[in-house]
């Protein structure tokens, strides 16, 4: 008897220590965390690459490196190529759509809401970026939704970037799925691919700065700031996911749509690796 | 003579009259066994998001040199694509394992 209450009592203590010092299966993760680490890491070694670059003009891209091109590209800036497509931009915001609301009915705060995208939806599960609720805006209100790479969508966007120019990024990292597509952007960001098994941090980290033929590598810190673009290659205004396709198509890559969900994670975590910066698009690039 | 006439020349146009008339048909399916594989291979390269720029075109081109009869052209780019989409598949299960190891150090 005095054996079995014995047992008893020391199954009892062992259940309660293990109880006690074992985390509950539902322990929360602190995945913002794990993020601002990667951040630090990030931010960390572009600073150490380029020690005269303060983190703030990281988001001048290519101009933040090398002065002679930087005296050039703030004189294109004085009459910005992008200006006539800002003003569309705005006409077309502020254009009633058949039922008689338009795209500003869709954003808060006049349309200045760059800052808030790209961010992940936590019902929907995804990312969503601002050429996505542009374009989700219009289908809601009967209209067709712009093409996504250039034209009408970039015009929007490009008016939109201008008057949110200054605002933060800041983008958060809160849940085990958003979580999961940062590490999905990340992955795209890092992986080798193409026929010239190369990947953006190939270029844009450990070869930004250098040349290739006759132009400086932009680095990857900063590459979200400033988009739309208007690039002098195309000769008009570009999304961001212009841009990664006409990267993943350069590699020998079979791009992805506009707006995929591998093009939207990318965005994701390469904007999460610009915290700290402002947002100061559009602007023009080579 | 004239009826005969007339009735002559409706039997001489109602088989051309029905050719132009009729409803285009779809073109035959143009392929090989090096084409099926490289086509599979492919889409197993695309299934993984990490098919190359032009294994598609090299298909598409294999298909339509076997449509002008010229097979052995077809099989080169047959042959071809294959090795692509093989060699894009491989790199995309290395990457899905080892990416992390991409990540530069400084």
């Amino acid at each position: 008897m005095k054996k079995t209450i014995q047992r008893g009592l020391f199954t009892g203590a062992l259940v309660l220590l293990t109880a006690m010092t074992s985390k509950p299966a539902h322990a929360a993760v602190n995945y913002q965390a794990l993020v601002d680490a990667d951040v630090k890491k990030f931010q960390g070694y572009f600073l150490k690459e380029f020690p005269g670059v303060k983190l703030e003009d990281f988001g001048d891209g290519v101009y933040a490196l090398d002065e002679d091109s930087r005296k050039q590209w703030k004189e294109m800036e004085e009459f910005p190529p992008y200006e006539l497509d800002v003003e569309a931009g705005k006409a077309l915001f502020n254009k009633p759509f058949a039922n008689g609301k338009s795209l500003g009915s869709c954003f808060s705060n006049g349309g200045a809401v760059r800052g808030m995208y790209p961010y992940f939806d936590e019902k929907r599960k995804e990312v969503i970026t601002l050429e996505m609720a542009i374009n989700e805006c219009r289908v809601a209100n009967g209209e067709k939704p712009y093409a996504p790479k250039k034209g009408d969508i970039a015009r929007v966007s490009a008016y939109i970037a201008s008057i949110s120019r200054g605002q933060k990024i800041d983008v958060k990292v809160k849940s085990k799925a958003a979580y999961d597509a940062y590490m999905k952007g990340k992955e795209m960001f890092y992986a080798k691919r193409g026929q010239l098994n190369m990947s953006c941090s190939g270029c844009h980290m450990e070869y930004s700065g250098r040349h290739l033929r006759a132009e400086i590598i932009s680095p990857a810190l900063g590459h979200t700031t400033h988009f739309p673009v208007f690039r002098s290659k195309w000769g008009e205004i570009g999304t961001l996911h212009r841009r990664y396709a006409g990267c993943n198509e350069n590699i020998g890559a079979k791009p992805f749509p506009a707006q995929s969900k591998e093009y939207r994670d990318l965005e994701f975590f390469q904007t999460v690796m610009s915290n700290g910066l402002k947002f100061n698009g559009p602007a023009s690039r080579k | 003579m004239k009826k005969v006439l007339s009735l002559l020349s409706l039997l001489l146009l109602t088989p051309s009259a029905s050719l132009l008339l009729a409803e285009p048909t779809a073109a035959p399916a143009v392929s090989s066994p090096l084409i099926d594989q490289a086509e599979a291979a492919r889409k197993e390269a695309d299934a993984l998001g990490y098919e190359w720029r032009d294994t598609g075109a090299l298909i598409q081109s294999a298909k339509d040199a076997l449509q002008k009869g010229q097979q052995a052209e077809s099989d080169k780019l047959a042959s071809q694509a294959l090795f692509q989409a093989r060699a894009a598949t491989a790199q995309g299960q290395y990457m899905a394992k080892n990416w992390k190891m991409m990540i530069p150090k400084n």
